[in-house]
């Protein structure tokens, strides 16, 4: 599904190179749910953003079901974004002026879906993040976790085969994380791609395997072991 | 669970069987389910202490029954344990010990052992997440959350371990 | 397709979001363009009354006038000729007025107005069959003959009988010229009426004007007509009457041109300061847009087709408002479609080029949204240490170094002020030039006031009655030839004028008066078109024998294109020169031209031919309320761009007023810091704006009159008292704009400035 072969990223910032990411190699599989984990400045905005086309790479290649992508132009990159990747930023970056409806409708409507079934997704969305009271608001008057729940909101309004997430529960309570963590079990078990960005462990322990960066390399890829429990006593000793 | 039987007491006395029931109740998934048999015997040694007097009720066809009452010195006892700060969980010092030891010994590396470890705390998550799904009551899902703020505070840990040490 | 829904909804969610500010861009848009078409209109009306009264009177293109009275139903069948008016009995008659003795055609027209060729009455009312007595006088000959409704008109017939009318109506009409460019005036009476007056019909011709279905085949129908019919007196075209009605407006288009620029440039400047503030305040949204798939032609394309349609919608509005607004003010004649729809397309071209830039910028943003405007550096600029080496509140240091620390917002704000700043001090420096015409009109080449023919006196009388007058500075004797110019297929205009050694007093733009026979000036019209320059010899043909003339110096011209030559008389031939067609006629200081023509005339008995010189800046006087329409709507313009840059810069600063607050500056204190960064720059703005236009209004007019062949030389900038108190205006205006968002700034909560804002996102 999605693959990066060998991925750098330098900033130039102020003359000093700054290498963000070093040599990266990395390999999903389509219905794979993948967190990346890592200090700050280990470079996991870096690479997501580039996994996404949001960011242009220094050098390497970048697969996407089977076709290389990283050579594609920025409208290329707009294109594939629109019909295959829903992007959720760690800021949020609603759309100031439009309402959480339209907000959550806007990718869909992009890719060309009618108004009406746009809306009907939009309902369904905001009801399983609980924000249906709040589709006419503006992003302005959203706490900080419900804005963050419309920006997965609107990065699902497509049903994109790829969910890319850069801290999508920075700034939950725990009510609220737990509707995020049912949709996007939810969307996982609807055999979408999910990488995702995540300090939270409750998320990510969601995902089947989780990669953690450091220094802008990758020290460890694995899957999360599984095992069958029973009851809460196998899981917590209260003494 | 000494303590814990007191505290339903204070309550009101009761029997063995319904002071399980209560536990249950209370506390739903979140208590590992308390054998029978283990709770008459604490009540038993309670009795002996003094913190509770255990009066015998006769009933029709079926043999009799103890009831539980609190003494005055259960309930001093059972004020002294809820007046005193609790000690809060503390770093596990079985994978710290590991952590520091283990280059040394050329074994394993620290960097394979905080991943091997990660994963082992996301793989307790992921049991908690479910824990915490099936979770009907306030009280109980306040216990899950409460370990995983714990496991979150783990994984910062390694986080950390993981910047200073490799 | 699909974009275009999407795009649909983010348009109409930002214009709701933004109604003020898209209402202001239209407004001024608008506002711009209705002053141009009005002032065009307004213009064209002084100047070219013509079209608009042909229009109204719905006018006849050919007139004829014929002994007998002609067969209309064989004129109507001629090709090309759609429907007729008359024929009409016409009478000369004299007028018998104080003295004067005008010629008048005495003209019977129907109680019920014709379809065609239907006099516009303007006061009073027409003709009608209760009042026999009364009649209606064509309007110039009523203002130059001191007729008012009412007044007793005493005509003189032919025959000598003297009959006495009364004035009923005063009307417009596009049969003839005005009077008295074009003589005889024209009085309307009932047949009946006219019968009475002259009843001898040999006496009287027969009028009849034939309405063309195309304008410009009067050629051939005229000479139709002149086979068709016979005694034929005369035959005109309204080319005729178009050309006697026109005033040269060479230096009033001039000057209209330079208000079209100036309009364009400031609706300009308007949308992309709008667009372009707009723009740098959501290039977050925009990187987000395209983070959902849109590329970056098609969000340029969003963005052009927002602020284009605000600016096209302003276009419209102005369109209408231009084509109406002077037919509803002032009942004239609605522009002509042709110039609106050009003036409409090349705004509709300037509008998409000034947001075309902003738009292109805007889809250049990275689709990952920038982190918030880096913070600005700590350090405190020069000025704002200085402010502090003098001990300056706290709140002015701050604001001192919040001016110049924001390097967009703090250009923005600096040049959207000056610019409509320099517009408006362009405005002024016409405002000043029309001024200097009015006032000085010796420096526009209109020394003179007055003309002064022979008439019916002889020379030595007439120069004695001249020399007579104590109004009179000097006389000049003149005289007007047309003269050849070799190679061209034209004639020129030689006006000689004084001796050489007494030369008329031109306004000498450069070089230096003729002083010798021999010697000459010229407009730069001419220099232009014979292509010499001054200290060339010109080489002309007079009545078919040379006229040699080196060309000493230039003047300011404002006839005939400034395509002029003038001389000294004893220049010329003396079978050109003598006698001098007229005398031109400097008045003292202080003497008024009307009250000298008047005893010239009384003096002479009406023998003398006085006219006064008609000053074109006397019909420009309707380009005033333009100037001040302009100079408003600018203004406008103005405040407009600044809320935008303090917009942008409140958008930036939200953060930091947040910290100012809990440091603990009261709200008034956060105002003030607000106010004194954009005052600095209102300021900085208002000042260099001003200075600019000052300092290229002189250019500009002279530019404009160069290429005009006035010549440069015209130029007025605007005094210095003026501009001085324009500055202080416009500094407090702005200052009072700035006040309301930054009290508002001051009053918000610490909270919700964050919350709007969100977190900034960082690099992990």
């Amino acid at each position: 599904m999605l693959k990066a072969h060998n991925l750098v990223k330098i900033y130039a910032a102020s003359g000093v190179p700054v290498h963000a990411v070093r040599g990266l190699d990395l390999e999903i599989e389509a219905g794979e749910f993948v967190a990346i984990m890592g200090p700050s400045g280990s470079g996991k905005s870096t690479l997501i953003h580039m996994l996404g086309g949001l960011d242009p790479r220094t050098s390497g290649e970048i697969w996407l079901d089977g076709k290389r992508v990283d050579t594609l132009s920025e409208s290329g990159w707009a294109l594939l974004r629109r019909k295959k990747v829903g992007f959720v930023f760690q800021g949020f970056n609603l759309v100031a002026n439009m309402t959480v409806a339209d907000n959550v409708e806007l990718p869909a409507l992009l890719a060309g879906t009618s108004p009406r079934e746009a809306r009907e997704r939009r309902e369904q969305l905001l009801d399983k993040l609980s924000l249906s009271d709040r589709a006419e608001a503006s992003p302005g008057q959203l706490s900080g976790g419900e804005q963050q729940r419309v920006a997965l909101a609107r990065a699902l309004a497509n049903r994109p085969a790829l969910l890319l997430a850069d801290e999508p529960t920075g700034n939950l309570d725990s009510r609220n994380t737990r509707d995020v963590l049912r949709l996007l079990g939810e969307v996982h078990r609807g055999g979408q791609t999910i990488v995702m960005v995540t300090h939270d462990a409750r998320v990510a322990a969601l995902a089947d395997r989780v990669v953690s960066l450091l220094d802008g390399e990758i020290v460890d890829d694995g899957r999360i072991p599984r095992r069958k429990i029973a009851g809460a006593g196998e899981v917590i000793d209260l003494r | 669970m000494r303590l814990h039987l007191l505290a339903l007491l204070a309550k009101e006395p009761a029997h063995g069987y319904e002071l399980k029931q209560a536990l249950e109740q209370t506390f739903g998934a979140a208590y590992p389910s308390p054998n029978i048999g283990q709770i008459y015997v604490t009540l038993a040694r309670l009795e002996k202490d003094g913190l509770v007097r255990a009066v015998d009720v006769e009933q029709s066809n079926r043999p009799n029954k103890k009831v539980y009452y609190l003494t005055a010195t259960g309930r001093e006892a059972l004020t002294t344990w809820v007046e005193e700060p609790t000690e809060g969980p503390r770093v596990r010092d079985e994978f710290y010990m590991k952590l520091v030891l283990a280059p040394l010994t050329g074994i394993a590396d620290r960097m394979a052992l905080i991943s091997r470890q990660r994963r082992h705390y996301l793989g307790l998550m992921r049991e908690l997440n479910e824990v915490m799904e099936r979770s009907e009551s306030t009280v109980a899902r306040l216990l899950v959350e409460g370990a995983m703020l714990h496991l979150q505070a783990d994984l910062d840990w390694l986080e950390r371990c993981q910047e200073e040490l490799c | 397709m699909s974009t275009a829904r999407a795009a649909t909804r983010w348009i109409s969610a930002d214009l709701r979001a933004r109604k003020g500010q898209a209402a202001l861009t239209v407004l001024a848009v608008a506002g711009i363009l209705a002053a141009l078409l009005t002032g065009a209109t307004l213009l064209e009306e002084g100047t070219n009354p013509w079209r608009s009264l042909f229009g109204q009177t719905n006018g006849a293109h050919i007139w004829i006038h014929t002994t007998e009275r002609p067969d209309v139903w064989r004129l109507r069948e001629l090709d090309g000729v759609a429907t007729s008016a008359g024929p009409y009995r016409s009478a000369p008659v004299t007028l018998v007025q104080d003295g004067k003795r005008p010629q008048a055609a005495l003209r019977g027209l129907p109680a019920q107005l014709p379809e065609v060729a239907r006099p516009q009455v303007q006061e009073g009312r027409w003709l009608s069959s209760e009042q026999p007595d009364g009649a209606v006088v064509e309007r110039s000959f009523a203002r130059a003959s001191g007729l008012r409704l009412g007044a007793p008109l005493t005509l003189n017939t032919v025959g000598g009988s003297r009959q006495v009318l009364y004035v009923r109506g005063i009307a417009d009409s596009a049969e003839q010229g005005f009077y008295p460019e074009w003589t005889p005036g024209l009085i309307w009476v009932l047949p009946s009426t006219l019968d009475r007056i002259e009843p001898k019909h040999e006496l009287s011709e027969w009028v009849t004007g034939l309405r063309l279905a195309d304008a410009d085949a009067t050629q051939v129908v005229s000479q139709r007509v002149l086979v068709e019919l016979r005694q034929v007196e005369r035959v005109y075209t309204w080319r005729e009457v178009r050309a006697a009605m026109e005033l040269d407006n060479r230096l009033l288009g001039t000057l209209l041109a330079l208000f079209g620029v100036v309009g364009l440039v400031a609706a300009a400047l308007a949308l992309a300061n709008a667009a372009g503030g707009r723009v740098l305040g959501q290039l977050r949204d925009l990187a987000t847009l395209k983070s959902l798939g849109f590329t970056r032609g098609q969000v340029a394309l969003l963005l052009v087709a927002e602020h284009g349609a605000l600016g096209l919608l302003g276009i419209g509005i102005g369109l209408a408002a231009g084509w109406v607004l002077p037919v509803v003010l002032l009942g004239a004649g609605a522009a002509a479609p042709l110039p609106v729809l050009a003036i409409g397309a090349g705004a509709a071209l300037v509008v998409l080029a000034a947001v075309g830039l902003p738009a292109w910028r805007g889809g250049r943003t990275p689709p990952i949204p920038a982190a918030p405007a880096a913070p600005p550096r700590g350090h405190l600029s020069r000025l704002a240490r200085l402010a502090l080496l003098v001990r300056l509140p706290p709140a002015l240091v701050l604001g001192t170094r919040d001016a110049f620390t924001r390097r967009v917002p703090a250009f923005l704000t600096a040049f959207g002020l000056a610019v409509p700043m320099m517009m408006i001090t362009i405005g002024l420096g016409v405002w000043a030039t029309l001024d200097g015409f009015l006032k000085n009109p010796e420096q526009v080449g209109q020394s003179a006031a007055l003309i002064v023919k022979t008439g019916k006196l002889t020379q030595g009388q007439a120069e004695e009655l001249i020399a007579r007058e104590p109004g009179v500075e000097r006389s000049y004797p003149g005289s007007t030839v047309n003269a050849l110019a070799p190679g061209e297929a034209r004639s020129v205009q030689v006006r000689a004028i004084g001796g050489s050694r007494e030369p008329y007093p031109y306004p000498v733009a450069e070089g230096r008066g003729y002083s010798q026979p021999g010697e000459g000036v010229a407009g730069q019209g001419l220099l232009d078109l014979l292509g010499v320059k001054i200290g060339d010899r010109v080489r002309l043909t007079v009545g078919g024998s040379p006229l040699i003339v080196r060309i000493v110096g230039r003047v300011v011209e404002p006839d005939l294109d400034g395509q002029v030559l003038s001389v000294g008389l004893d220049t010329l031939e003396a079978k050109d020169s003598v006698p001098p067609g007229y005398h031109a006629l400097v008045l003292k200081p202080g003497a008024d031209p009307g009250e000298v023509r008047l005893r010239l005339l009384s003096a002479s008995q009406e023998g003398l031919d006085v006219q006064r010189v008609v000053n074109p800046a006397e019909r420009l006087g309707v380009l005033r309320p333009v100037i001040a329409a302009l100079i408003a709507v600018l203004a406008l313009i103005g405040l407009a761009n600044l809320l935008t840059a303090i917009g942008l810069g409140l958008r930036d600063h939200a953060s930091d007023l947040a910290v100012l607050k809990a440091m603990g500056l009261t709200p008034r204190q956060v105002t003030a810091t607000l106010v004194t960064a954009t005052g600095l720059l209102v300021v900085a703005g208002v000042l260099t704006g001003t200075a600019v236009g000052a300092a290229t209004v002189t250019g500009l007019i002279d530019l404009q009159g160069h290429t005009s062949g006035v010549g440069a030389g015209i130029g007025r900038p605007p005094a210095a008292a003026t501009l001085v108190v324009t500055v202080l205006a416009a500094v407090s205006a702005a200052l009072a704009v700035a006040l309301i968002p930054a009290r508002r700034a001051a009053r918000a909560h610490v909270t919700t400035a964050r919350l709007t804002h969100g977190v900034p996102s960082g690099r992990s």
